[in-house]
């Protein structure tokens, strides 16, 4: 089989997961004949007709609330947005209704809301961002960032399969960046939600990351290596709920711990990883931990200025340095 | 049965009209919408805020006050069976309201309580309309229609004492729960016209599955000003979804006047602007209201899209149990006493001699009585063990199974289409 972009193994997941099992369907803004802002859904409306690749009104809202109804009759509504970051345009749907609906009242809400999020691309404070904590405050939602072609093709067949109301943020950088073979020769297969993965191995240090990052901390391993510093790279996948395990086992290996993201700072995931790592693995610590993430504003527009925002190899290479001599 | 004239809605004029070269339309290319309103009295009321001589602002009425209410007006499809039957519910209803208020005044409700007094109508008669097979989502004033559509009043009592055995088990309180299996109910939540696109995508995963369900909620006259409200109906109008739209214009939302939320005279009008029909009925008149949700509700089943209707009544206590109300002017409360929707169908039975002052006096025993028994039961209940309260939070496997309620879609007609290499994103590449 050959490699795969990141895109192409969304489209691959959604594809096969849609002639699996005719009660998936996909809704949302611009999907059919048009494939898609990103063609994540290109050619799909030939195959699967206009009753299965729905276009919208533009109305976050409607989209959300019409999947969530639609899973109520026992169907597994996929809705795009457009850019994740107009997400909050639905926030009250998915934090209200989606993300309680089974507590409240025993009706499993089975949907996906899927769609770009992320920087890098100099797309301005409204298409970068990376809007996953406003969900993962919220009980009752899953949340998945894959980093990878097979990550984000298996878990995009988890995701479709799961009875709960799953938010899967594609980073947009990653779309058509990377590509890899997928396993199992072009076989189905799946990847677990909650599961993280090592993505590389090390002793001296863990790098906690997620989504595009997680090719950051890579290429900062590669150098870090070059000076005796063995790395190791945990990728979460999903970032709701959360591996605790893997946390605690790879910290209590290295001792010493980075978490990277892309998102911003001030109340970003690295916040509760470490208080994961301090609840579950604080007599290993050997240092502190360190937090590496975007700068606490909006995502400006201007190449030098995205770039002074978002994280960056030498960061994570300038951390692990002080951290290592700690 | 008289049948009932000009009950058809007609809309949109159904072509694009082109202007002339004059700028002048031909007479037959002019748009026309039309609003059917059943209303047999149209009073005229104003509210607006004034500043009082002792230098308070307040709410201030002018507004017809002499009208008699009308005669109810007979209906096209009721027959006297089931016009019992629906005074029954609407007896059941108030019945069950006045039980909660005692309960309330004797502590053992957890929280407010919410009362659809005066909307009994509206509430009983439009879930009545609705076929087996629909599907409906009420909003707090709307607990008859749970009643109509087969809850009893034990499990809104237990919900409100937050019992064990409610139907959340204590999860969420009043008339927020649902039933997927049995009762087509999808469950409310409170932020208000979050129901509308739900109720839609529910009509949207019933088409799919090869049937055209109508999908009743209700919407009041405060909350149709929310942008989810537009979504909804817009998006049901677009993929003409069997949604079944009753807003409630009960004249007040909370302590707000209809004249601080909408600038139009009719929210029927509105329907207009999404190309869908729209029709006012007179929210206490049992017969009128049943009659415009089962036109709806056929139309839904005939795969003609949705249909907006607007109730007008007025709510007859205050937004909650903890709210007196003070700030409504008190002729209005006085004006619509007068049009009890229970007490004027019960006039209206008893002069068809649908019903004889016996039957009716046996049929408040009997409903008194199942209330009573209602009570009993849901007070025996007990709360809930807190050990339940961390679960439930996702549908793990084995759970629940995700049933397809109408068998699933057809994987019929697909293209022959592969999956094939997508073109370059135009977007940031
Ligand atoms: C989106 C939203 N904003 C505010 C509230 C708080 N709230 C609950 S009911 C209500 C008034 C509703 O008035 P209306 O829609 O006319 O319904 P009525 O109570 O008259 O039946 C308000 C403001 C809410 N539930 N949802
Ligand atoms: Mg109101």
């Amino acid at each position: 089989m050959p490699a795969v972009t990141y895109l192409e193994a969304i489209r691959l997941a959604l594809w096969e997961e849609m002639e699996r099992d005719p009660n998936v369907f996909c809704i949302g803004e611009d999907i059919g004949i048009y494939g898609g802002a990103f063609k994540v859904t290109d050619g799909f409306i030939d195959r699967f007709g206009a009753e299965r690749v729905i276009d919208t009104p533009i109305a976050e809202s409607a989209i959300v609330g019409a999947a969530y109804g639609a899973s109520l009759t026992g169907l597994r509504p996929v809705a795009e947005f457009q850019f994740m970051d107009f997400i909050a345009c639905a926030f009250n749907q998915i934090v209200n209704v989606l993300a309680k609906s089974h507590y409240r009242w025993g009706a499993p809400a089975p949907l996906v809301l899927r769609g770009p999020s992320g920087g890098g691309v100099h797309g301005g404070p409204f298409h970068s961002q990376n809007p996953e904590m406003w969900f993962v405050k919220t009980p009752g939602l899953k949340v998945v960032c894959p980093a990878t072609p097979a990550d984000a093709y298996g878990l995009m067949k988890s995701a479709i399969r799961d009875n709960n109301p799953v938010i899967f943020f594609e980073h947009k950088f990653l779309y058509r960046r990377i590509k890899e073979e997928l396993p199992n020769g072009g076989g189905d297969f799946t990847v677990p939600l909650g599961r993280a993965r090592q993505a590389r191995a090390g002793r001296d240090l863990s790098v906690i990351t997620y989504a595009a990052m997680v090719h950051v901390a890579l290429e900062a391993a590669e150098a870090l290596a070059a000076e005796g510093i063995e790395v190791e790279v945990l990728d979460l996948r999903t970032v709701l709920p959360l591996d605790r395990e893997a946390i605690a086992e790879t910290v209590r290996k290295t001792s010493r711990a980075i978490i990277l993201h892309e998102d911003t700072l001030t109340g970003g995931l690295a916040g509760e990883i470490a208080a994961i790592i301090n609840e579950e693995a604080f007599d290993w610590l050997d240092a502190p931990i360190s937090r590496i993430a975007a700068l606490d504003t909006p995502v400006p527009f201007s190449p030098p200025l995205e770039h002074a925002f978002l994280p960056k190899v030498e960061d994570v290479v300038r951390e692990a340095r002080r951290l290592r001599a700690w | 049965m008289k049948k009932r004239p000009a009950s058809k809605a007609r809309h949109n004029g159904a072509s694009r009209p082109a202007a002339g070269r004059n700028g002048q339309r031909p007479a037959d290319q002019e748009r026309r919408y039309r609003i059917p309103d059943w209303r047999l009295e149209r009073p005229q009321f104003h509210v607006t805020q004034k500043r009082t001589e002792a230098g308070e602002v307040r709410y201030s009425f002018t507004g017809d006050l002499d009208l008699a209410p009308p005669p109810i007006r007979e209906s096209g499809y009721l027959t006297r069976e089931k016009s019992i039957e629906l005074y029954r519910w609407m007896l059941l209803n108030r019945r069950m309201e006045q039980t909660l208020e005692t309960l309330y005044k004797q502590s053992k409700v957890v929280g407010g309580v919410y009362f659809g007094l005066g909307q009994e109508a509206c509430s009983c008669a439009s879930a009545l309309a609705l076929g087996d097979g629909d599907w409906f989502a009420p909003m707090i004033r709307n607990q008859g229609a749970l009643l109509v559509r087969g809850f009893h009043p034990r499990d809104v009592m237990m919900q409100y004492m937050a019992k064990a055995d409610s139907p959340t088990h204590g999860k969420d309180g009043t008339s927020h729960y649902g039933d997927i299996a049995q009762r087509n109910m999808v469950s409310p939540i409170s932020m208000l016209g979050d129901l509308i696109p739900i109720l839609t995508g529910v009509a949207l995963g019933a088409r799919l599955q090869g049937r055209n369900i109508a999908a009743l909620t209700w919407i009041g006259d405060g909350g149709q000003s929310t942008g989810v409200t537009h979504e909804g109906l817009n998006f049901a109008a677009v993929q003409k979804l069997g949604l079944v739209l009753i807003v409630e214009n009960n004249l007040w939302a909370y302590s707000t006047p209809t004249e601080m939320q909408f600038a139009i005279e009719d929210l029927a009008e509105r329907a207009i602007g999404y190309g869908v029909p729209g029709m006012i009925v007179d929210g206490t008149d049992a017969c009128q209201v049943f009659d415009a949700t089962l036109e709806a509700v056929q139309r839904a089943h005939r795969g003609e899209g949705p249909t907006l209707i607007e109730a007008k009544m007025m709510r007859m206590k205050g937004h909650a149990i903890h709210d007196a109300a003070g700030y409504v002017p008190p002729e209005m409360l006085e004006f619509w006493r007068k049009r009890d929707p229970i007490a004027r169908f019960e006039k209206h039975l008893l002069g068809k001699k649908w019903l004889t002052p016996a039957q009716n006096r046996e049929l408040i025993a009997e409903v008194e009585r199942q209330v009573d028994e209602d009570r009993t039961l849901a007070e025996a209940s007990p709360m809930p063990d807190p050990a339940q309260a961390p679960k439930g939070v996702y549908c793990d496997p084995g759970c629940h199974p995700i049933t397809l309620k109408y068998g699933g879609v057809k994987p019929a007609r697909r293209g022959g289409a592969k999956l094939k290499q997508s073109e370059a994103a135009l977007h940031f590449r």
